[in-house]
């Protein structure tokens, strides 16, 4: 199994998005993939039309394991599933908290998943939090998007830095993308030619900021899913070629 | 909970087109693009995954060959060809385990872009974690294809959230020996959407009672393996006769006869092809018990014909042999090189080069006797000679007169025993062979040259055979008991005699490479060595185990169990009797 965040510090560039898509993609090549939803809004729920709430309550959330199987939904495609925003939030952040190593507790609620699916895509709220301190020890990989301004690349320095203060042996692997990247602004021109020259890796797909990638919201589908011809369909086709290889081998 | 899907069976006549505007009618709908999905259903020559109550399928994983279907933006290839022609994302590649017994048990999925083969060749992963124990060296073959293509509803609820999944699926077969097509039965399938029980169950209960359909707990895969004309669990290279104690010793030998060429016939393809050692291993078996039992079972045909098979039988025997010297010196290496010091381990491996360098032309030699006329005309003699009708009972009319096969033969005497009844024929042959083997034994001391172990070896097969193409005639608890008797002495003799010709074969191999300009190298040599003095060794700890095991065999209690098995009036003739 293998586990990819979608991170960052910073709100609105374009994670859930980006989550919701590469998991659609996982999806269709046959991948069984789970999409857990860790953003109280529940923006990736609303994407597959999945109300998030969770039955059972407190009581059962002793035994853990069988809310957690319980709380997960199917979505309109085959093979992609998603754990609703709720359950992370009103559960998650609990048992998180229990235990002498809190931050090391989403690794094993975790490991029952990892017979079912081939891949967990966390969406990330824009923080650092208990919650994603636990992302960064289990992760393979942070998928992180920036939008091309010389403030969003900035952050994500701080993040590199964040994580190998905490994970010195086992930091996640980091895999910037340029998201939202207007190649109208002279400024995101700028940065995506500078950043990866300043010996950074940045992949090389870039997600242009498109009128139909806003429109997700209206279709409550990934985009993949009703668009295809559309320059932003192949950025994400790209970019999810771009995460496979850099990955372990399955 | 996780919910099981449900399948049902549509009736041939069925509208499909109609049916789906039932299931739209009923429920809001969203409709995924069709595919075309093929799987090749693999299994050992002899079924282990099917008895294991198992089936193993290899094919694009659904939501694979739906994504492939959409971005080749062409029509998925049609279902009525007979065959999904795609061209497969190597990635997409599934193997699915599934217990079909138990339907609510999940399939075991492994990522496998490779052909399923010899399991120590797939790719580490559950499946083939799964299936450890169960292969042994026993290589899969693809035993049939099932071409599905699907339709695709979704029934969604008042949020146009997709709550069951519903396929009608038509589906054929094609046999990946011959290419030959067929159909199979249509289906509908209902799959559960993880968190939407309570809406499957209702889809369930309609299409129970308003579809009128009974769901199936089907494993489909059967069907598809038994129109590709497959017989799964068919093949056994055990011996099960049924005789009845006075049939006639001619026409009972023809029976074991029949099943033995039935087993030998059922292994040349694959030993011609060399799929995997066993093949030419139960060929080879099934051989050695012909001739065994031509030579055993004396008296009951004409002589001429019986020392024509004999010979050339014996041919066959010898034509297999070096193969399977071969794959018995393979086999055995990963064993011989476990009994080096690590150290040494590595200084071996010129001799499995020069092994498999020999490899393709002895397969070579056995593949083209195989495909020769002497073996094409022995095979079908053979079936002639047991095909042919029966000489006359010498109480409905002259003996020896009337013998339609042999027109030839019809001065020579009948053979004595041939109108005998069988089971008065085992006992005089079982009795005679035990004594053989109790005489060869006992005549063996601590100075006896390997020579007598080896003949006592032949013998004691030879009476183990007996009892085994004869066990339906006996009282079964017995004849199992005596049977496994002698396997005790025979394992002892056989571990004697296949260290022996381990230790034989290095030496062969040493002196025909050390002599030869750029054969294996002097530290190859020099661990061939090494392991020749540690099978001597073990030999010789077999050899000082024998006379305690013979003891055994040659006990009192064992003569009284083998006079209490073949003494007259008891077992099997008289239970008949009284029926
Ligand atoms: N490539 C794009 N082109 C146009 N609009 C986009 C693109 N990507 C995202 N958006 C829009 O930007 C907004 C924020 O996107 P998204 O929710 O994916 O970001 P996020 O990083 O998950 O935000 P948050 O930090 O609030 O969770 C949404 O309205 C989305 O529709
Ligand atoms: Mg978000």
């Amino acid at each position: 199994m293998q586990t990819i965040a979608l991170y960052s510090i910073k709100g609105g560039v374009g994670k859930t998005t980006t989550a919701v898509n590469l998991g659609f993609l996982a999806a269709a090549e046959g991948w069984r993939t789970l999409i857990w939803d860790l953003d109280p809004q529940g923006a990736a729920s609303f994407f597959f039309r999945i109300k998030t709430e969770v039955e059972g309550g407190g009581r059962a959330l002793l035994r853990h394991r069988r809310v957690l199987e319980a709380a997960i939904k199917g979505t309109d495609f085959e093979g992609l599933d998603l754990l609703p925003a709720d359950f992370s939030y009103r559960h998650l952040d609990l048992e998180l908290s229990r235990g002498d190593k809190p931050k090391r507790q989403l690794r094993r609620v975790l490991k029952p998943l990892a017979q079912e699916y081939d891949l967990i895509l966390f969406d990330c709220p824009p923080s650092i939090s208990l919650v994603s301190e636990n992302v960064f020890a289990v992760a393979d990989a942070l998928l992180v998007p920036l939008i091309p301004t010389t403030l969003s690349t900035r952050t994500l320095e701080q993040l590199d830095t964040f994580l190998n203060e905490k994970l010195p042996k086992n930091a996640p692997l980091l895999l910037p993308f340029f998201s939202m990247a207007d190649s109208s602004k002279a400024l995101h021109r700028a940065v995506m030619k500078s950043v990866p020259g300043q010996g950074r890796l940045v992949l090389r797909s870039v997600i242009p900021e498109t009128a139909e990638v806003e429109r997700m919201g209206l279709h409550r589908m990934p985009i993949l899913a009703y668009a295809g011809d559309e320059a932003a369909v192949a950025a994400y086709r790209g970019l999810w070629q771009e995460v496979k290889d850099a990955l372990p081998a399955r | 909970m996780n919910l099981a899907p449900a399948e049902y069976l549509l009736p041939s006549d069925s509208d499909h087109l109609e049916l789906a505007e039932r299931v739209t009618a009923r429920q809001a709908c969203g409709e995924d693009s069709a595919v075309t999905l093929s799987r090749h259903i693999y299994d050992s020559f002899d079924w282990r995954l099917f008895l294991a109550g198992l089936t193993l399928e290899w094919g694009l994983s659904e939501a694979a060959a739906a994504d492939h279907h959409d971005r080749c933006a062409s029509t998925p290839a049609s279902v009525e060809d007979g065959q999904a022609a795609l061209v497969v994302p190597e990635n997409g590649l599934v193997l699915t385990l599934r217990e079909p017994r138990d339907p609510s048990a999940a399939p075991v999925l492994q990522w496998s872009a490779l052909e399923p083969g010899f399991l120590s060749e797939m790719p580490d992963g559950p499946v083939r974690e799964r299936l450890a124990g169960l292969l042994g060296i026993r290589r899969l073959l693809p035993m049939t294809e099932l071409i599905s293509a699907r339709r695709r509803l979704r029934l969604l609820n008042e949020d146009r959230k997709t709550v069951v999944r519903l396929v009608i699926e038509r589906n054929r077969f094609r046999n990946p020996a011959t290419g030959e097509t067929g159909d199979l039965s249509a289906r509908l399938r209902l799959k559960p959407v993880r968190g939407y029980a309570r809406e499957f169950t209702d889809v369930e209960q309609w299409v129970r009672n308003e579809l009128g359909l009974e769901p199936i707990e089907g494993p489909q895969v059967l069907e598809a393996l038994t129109a590709a004309g497959c017989r799964p669990g068919g093949y056994s290279s055990k011996l099960d006769y049924r005789l009845d104690p006075d049939q006639r010793a001619d026409l009972a030998t023809k029976e074991i006869h029949r099943g033995l060429l039935k087993t030998l016939e059922a292994n040349v393809e694959g030993a011609r092809r060399n799929l995997d050692s066993e093949f030419l291993h139960d060929l080879r078996v099934a051989t050695r018990r012909t001739r065994s039992a031509l030579s055993q079972i004396k008296e009951v045909f004409p002589a001429t014909e019986v020392d024509d098979f004999k010979q050339r039988f014996a041919w066959l025997q010898q034509v297999t042999g070096p193969m399977r010297d071969l794959d018995v010196y393979l086999l055995d290496l990963p064993a011989l090189e476990k009994r080096l010091p690590e150290s040494l381990r590595d200084d071996l491996r010129p001799l499995r080069g020069l092994l498999n360098d020999q490899y393709q032309s002895v397969q070579a030699e056995l593949a083209k006797a195989l495909e020769s006329d002497p073996f094409d005309a022995l095979l079908r003699d053979w079936h002639a000679f047991l095909d042919a009708p029966a000489p006359a009972d010498p109480e409905a009319g002259q003996p020896g007169t009337s013998q339609p096969s042999s027109g030839g033969d019809s001065t020579a005497p009948p053979p004595k025993r041939a109108q005998q009844p069988i089971k008065q024929v085992a006992n005089q042959r079982i009795r005679k062979m035990l004594e053989r083997v109790r005489s060869e034994g006992r005549a063996i001391t601590e100075t006896s040259p390997p020579e007598e172990l080896h003949e006592l070896r032949k013998s004691c097969k030879k009476l183990r055979y007996l009892m085994e193409f004869f066990q339906s005639l006996y009282e079964p608890a017995r004849i199992r008991g005596q049977i496994k008797q002698t396997k005790v002495l025979l394992d002892n003799l056989g571990r004697f005699q296949d260290t022996a010709v381990q230790a034989q074969h290095l030496r062969e191999t040493a002196e025909a490479e050390g002599c030869r300009d750029g054969g294996i190298p002097p530290a190859t040599l020099l661990a061939m060595g090494l392991l020749i003095g540690q099978l001597q060794d073990e030999q010789a700890r077999a050899r000082s185990g024998f006379s305690e095991v013979f003891r055994g065999f040659d006990s009192d209690a064992n003569a009284a169990r083998f006079d209490a098995l073949l003494s007259d009036g008891k077992g099997r003739k008289r239970q008949i009797g009284r029926r």
